[in-house]
């Protein structure tokens, strides 16, 4: 009786913890900044507030948050809801990471044209939450009347333009080809075909990109412009007009008048220019535990009260309808003149074909407005780079000869092992009684090995044998390894081909290395001299570079190599010499690379110089001066023979690191121009990350480079060899 | 001609006066062997004849040519260093060789060269191996080898032997005696110990504190030193100095009294008295007295130093004689065995006739 109490108040106790135990938090994913964080913020409090729900929310930097979601949703570590543009929305619907929405959105709650953005195939998937398009900013001071033809835009620009002071009437991210699609599309170029490939090769293409060419070439509008430099520019009033979206509205400081307006319509063609129009929406993820809860997330986010934070503090545009009810946004002329705007926004493809626009378009932008490259050119060295990039997946191939060829081996080996084993007359545990420690010992590091080396390396060496595409792998043999040995789809001269790429490695890793041993061994022999005073500050401010992380040394140089403002030019043009636009041309990008790396390299080899010169005696430099050695054969015969055993191995690693040194190639050329300055390992990475999810392809770029590296590894233990014996 | 010639030689680094002015010939063929305590400014003074240091002031020549803005590869000189100095990276045979390529010789020539040292120096079946290979004696050699190979003016040793064991140094003395006798050339050694100071030179300078001291045959310096530091410095143990002074044909110290020899001349009143050890003997009465504080025996004889009323003297002790630490003894002076020096030990006023002088005399 006293049991069945007992266990009745257990059951009691258990089922009050259950009804208080709170529900797991909702997991949300964005990569917003700024305000629209902070709304985001308020908006999803007020979820809580609602239902109870908490949610975590985790920023996530924008270039690396479409792959986090790929990787990360179908192995169950993803978000249960995710904030993303539209633009890759089969791409995520093809690797089934989306739930579609049916039963739950109401179409009539947002514009049509933002829930036709999102469906697939019929279904709807993810709720609008706001559009995003360009419009033109202008600062009201300095254009009282904005251009509303390109005409009048060309008339106005050349008052308002003064290169030697550094003033330019408009300035966009002409780099970027979101920012360019507006001219396309204004000169009646289509971007895709009848068949929905892109193309390329069109006289829209050819007109929009002269257009602009135009511009940049009679100086009123500056060149190699980063968001950054736009934002400055017409906060300081130097530039009267942009061309960018909301998110823009933030970043302009209060003092400053402003309007935001149509862009211009094209005054040969009589076509309005069409931004494209983004549609960002709350997704709901495939594997999200909480399906409903989800779902009633993403909704909530999309309408009402979130509308209206997400208008007044993260100045979007919202998709719902309902949301221009409220009197602050109606009252908000800056929403409704994108609203405006948005009207004649083309909406954004969320097809894959969209995605592959980007790179070609990219190379054919810095083509055209950093290079020589002539407008009318530019479409085909788009479609070839296009072409290139977006190789059809090799025939599938049968694992099974691979298999069996792995299972012979293996068995092989493995009876050749039995078969060769000298016969043992003690057991192993007689042979080592102390195995059980000897393992203890070694077992921390070999586990770490095994998951950071072998582990990796192995999935590696099989993803190389596989193709994928939007989440399949197929399995194609040697196929990627083919296609990039015998460089198909590009002329082995072409920046694309591997033959090209690990010439360009190789002259890398040797400029690097002969630049920083012979500098960093110059300073050594300097800073040895006993007589140099302040010797030991020298020698601190001469590691400085190598103390400092090499991705912050990068983007000071980056900076210092801009074309207009730069201090490198900036020093050019004080010595009367004509600025370099250093990443238009292979031969100054690659020179500013090596100049930035020997930058981070020298002082490496200076410490060990330094150490292997003081190890040398003082008598021998005297007894070979009695010998009669002049300074220069002293360096010859005995400095330089001395210092090989501490420098080979130096060299060696230098040379390594060199090889694989990806921060500087990123950051400071970022393989401009046209890939041509990009290394084994930043084309790697590409591959992998940048055209298409070429996985596979990537992985068999990754094993070549580890079979160049093997070999070079094989050839220097064979220099160091009489070194170790003697 | 290979003399070499010191006039006024003056250096120092920084503030610190290391050579003081010094006057010093060395002839052709002669074995100069330099001695004196650590810092004395031997080792200095071989740096400026090879031309490694400057000198702030005075002259050095070399077969009669002054040399002070000549670079060491010009003077024609060889040196050999205490740590030898070889060039790890080399070989034996290109260390050998490695003066003679550098002076563009004909491969032949240093062929046979080189072969010609190894031979004398028992180097043959090493000459492919490299220095880290060798022991030290056999660098030794190869050091002296690649000085001997260039056939210069001048060979400078600087402690060459200092980082030998006992034997090898004795047999290495040996060596170089004969190569001395061999070669017949100038040689300049520098070193702290009197022994091979004794055994090597033809003649020996004595250095203290930068100033040459006295130079001269080995045994000249023994048996007559100039001043106080030479006799204490050469000779084991050191010669014992007593105070005394003159008391009509006495010498009278604390505690002693000695007949005054017939050749002192007149001079102070007070004077220093030197007298070896080898020349006191323990004895059943003599003029010293005192108490035995250690007793070192070497077989044959031996050595006991005993504390006097003048403080601690050391005496010769014949093999049948018997001495205990804590003994009362007495110490008696062979016959003339006298040095007197003056009361600040600068200057010698006369020294005990030499007992081979007077044998030739006779």
């Amino acid at each position: 009786m006293n049991r069945l109490v007992a266990l009745v108040l257990l059951a009691m106790a258990w089922s009050a913890h259950a009804a208080e135990a709170q529900p797991e938090p909702l997991k949300l994913w964005h990569a917003y900044r700024g305000g629209e964080e902070a709304a985001l913020l308020q908006a999803t409090t007020l979820f809580t507030e609602k239902t109870g729900v908490r949610v975590d929310m985790l920023a996530l930097p924008y270039d690396a948050y479409a792959a986090k979601l790929t990787n990360a949703i179908p192995h169950g570590a993803g978000p249960d809801v995710f904030i993303f543009n539209h633009e890759r929305l089969r791409n995520f619907q093809g690797q089934n990471l989306l739930a579609p929405t049916t039963g739950t959105l109401v179409r009539a709650d947002y514009f049509a044209n933002t829930v036709a953005a999102l469906e697939v195939d019929g279904q709807v998937y993810g709720y609008p939450m706001s559009l995003k398009s360009l419009a033109l900013y202008v600062n009201t001071k300095l254009v009282p009347r904005p251009p509303t033809t390109t005409a009048e835009l060309l008339a106005l620009l050349p008052t308002l333009s003064n290169p030697a002071e550094g003033r330019f009437g408009l300035a966009y991210e002409s780099g970027d080809f979101y920012f360019h699609a507006p001219f396309l599309f204004g000169f009646d170029g289509p971007l895709f075909d009848a068949t929905g490939r892109a193309s390329f090769d069109t006289p829209g293409m050819a007109r929009s990109l002269a257009f602009v060419k135009k511009l940049q070439d009679e100086r009123m509008m500056p060149q190699e412009v980063s968001g950054a430099l736009v934002k400055t520019l017409f906060n300081d009033g130097r530039v009267a007009m942009t061309i960018s979206g909301p998110w823009f509205a933030g970043e302009i400081a209060p003092s400053v008048r402003y309007r935001v307006v149509a862009l211009p319509t094209v005054s040969e063609t009589g076509t309005p220019m069409k931004p494209f129009l983004g549609v960002e929406a709350a997704f709901v993820s495939s594997r999200s535990e909480q399906s409903a809860r989800a779902h009633e997330l993403a909704r909530f986010l999309s309408l009402g009260e979130s509308s209206r934070v997400r208008t007044t503090v993260g100045r979007q545009i919202p998709a719902n309808v309902a949301a221009y009810q409220f009197q602050e946004v109606k009252d908000d002329t800056l929403i409704s003149s994108f609203r405006e705007a948005a009207k004649d926004a083309t909406p954004m493809p969320n097809t894959l074909e969209m995605a592959r626009v980007w790179e070609p378009m990219k190379l054919t932008l810095r083509a055209v407005l950093q290079g020589g490259t002539r407008p009318e050119d530019a479409g085909a060295l788009a479609d070839r780079r296009y072409r290139a990039l977006h190789r059809e997946r090799p025939p599938e191939a049968s694992p099974m000869p691979w298999l069996t060829l792995a299972g012979v081996m293996a068995l092989g080996g493995g009876t050749a092992w039995v078969l060769r084993r000298p016969a043992q007359s003690q057991t192993f545990r007689q042979r080592y009684p102390d195995v059980s420690r000897a393992v203890t010992y070694v077992a921390p590091a070999a586990a770490g090995l095994l998951v950071l080396v072998f582990i990796p390396f192995a999935v590696g060496l099989t993803l190389s044998l596989f193709h994928h595409d939007a989440g399949q792998y197929t399995f194609v043999g040697l196929a990627n390894f083919v296609d990039i040995l015998a460089s198909r789809g590009y002329s082995i001269t072409e920046p694309l081909s591997f033959y090209f790429t690990l010439a360009v490695t190789l002259l890398w890793a040797v400029v690097n290395v002969v630049l920083h041993v012979s500098i960093g061994l110059g300073l050594a022999l300097i800073l040895k001299d006993p007589l140099l005073k302040m010797r030991g500050v020298y020698r601190v401010l001469l590691i400085i570079p190598w103390a400092v992380p090499n991705y912050i040394t990068a983007l000071m140089w980056k900076g210092m190599f801009h074309r207009q403002f730069g201090a490198i030019n900036g020093l050019l043009v004080a010595l009367d010499l004509e600025p370099v636009s250093w990443f238009t041309r292979f031969s100054t990008a690659f020179a500013a690379n090596v100049a930035t790396n020997t930058w981070l390299g020298f002082p490496f080899m200076m410490v060990v110089a330094l150490g292997a010169l003081q190890s040398i005696p003082p008598e021998l430099y005297e007894a070979a001066e009695v010998d009669g050695a002049s300074k220069w054969t002293q360096f010859r015969r005995i400095t330089l023979p001395l210092l090989k055993p501490a420098m080979l191995p130096a060299v060696i690693l230098g040379s390594v690191w060199t090889f694989n040194m990806f921060n500087i190639i990123y950051l400071v050329s970022g393989g401009e121009p046209g890939g041509a300055t990009d290394i084994l390992v930043s084309e790697a990475f590409r591959w992998a990350f940048q055209r298409n999810e070429q996985y596979g392809f990537a992985a068999a770029y990754s094993v070549l480079i580890f079979v160049v590296l093997m070999g070079w590894s094989v050839f220097t233990r064979r220099l160091m060899k009489p070194e170790e014996a003697s | 001609m290979s003399e070499v010639t010191l006039n006024g030689i003056k250096k120092s680094f920084g503030s610190n006066l290391i050579v003081k002015g010094v006057d010093l010939q060395v002839g052709q063929g002669e074995f100069l062997v330099m001695v004196g305590p650590s810092g004395c400014g031997k080792t200095t003074l071989l740096r400026l004849i090879a031309g490694l240091e400057q000198v702030d002031a005075g002259e050095v020549r070399i077969g009669g040519a002054r040399v002070n803005d000549v670079p060491p590869r010009d003077r024609d000189v060889a040196m050999v260093f205490q740590s030898y100095a070889l060039y790890p990276h080399m070989t034996v045979r290109e260390n050998l060789a490695f003066g003679l390529t550098l002076r563009k010789f004909p491969q032949a020539e240093i062929a046979s060269r080189v072969d010609e040292v190894a031979a004398m120096l028992e180097l043959g079946h090493l000459l492919e191996r490299k220095p880290k290979a060798l022991s030290g004696g056999q660098r030794q050699r190869v050091a002296m080898g690649r000085a001997i190979v260039r056939r210069p003016k001048v060979f400078l040793f600087d402690e060459p032997l200092s980082n030998l064991d006992t034997a090898l140094r004795v047999q290495m003395r040996g060596e170089l005696a004969r190569l001395h006798r061999r070669l017949g050339a100038t040689m300049i050694y520098v070193t702290h110990d009197q022994v091979e100071a004794m055994t090597l030179a033809t003649r020996v300078a004595v250095f203290n504190a930068g100033v040459l001291q006295q130079v001269g045959p080995p045994l000249e310096l023994y048996n007559r030193p100039a001043n106080r530091f030479v006799a204490g410095f050469l000779g084991s143990p050191a010669m014992n100095f007593l105070e005394a002074r003159r008391d009509g044909a006495n010498l009278v110290g604390k505690g002693f009294t000695l007949l005054s020899p017939a050749d002192l001349s007149p001079g102070a009143a007070n004077v220093l008295v030197g007298l070896r050890p080898q020349d006191l003997r323990v004895a059943a009465l003599g003029p010293l007295a005192g108490t035995v504080d250690a007793v070192e025996r070497l077989g044959f004889d031996g050595y006991a130093f005993v504390n006097t009323e003048s403080g601690p003297v050391a005496a010769r002790f014949d093999k049948g004689t018997q001495v205990s630490v804590g003994d009362k003894v007495f110490l008696a002076p062979m016959a003339d065995a006298l040095h007197v020096f003056t009361e600040d030990g600068s200057v010698a006023l006369r020294h005990p006739v030499e007992r081979e002088s007077l044998e030739v005399a006779s």
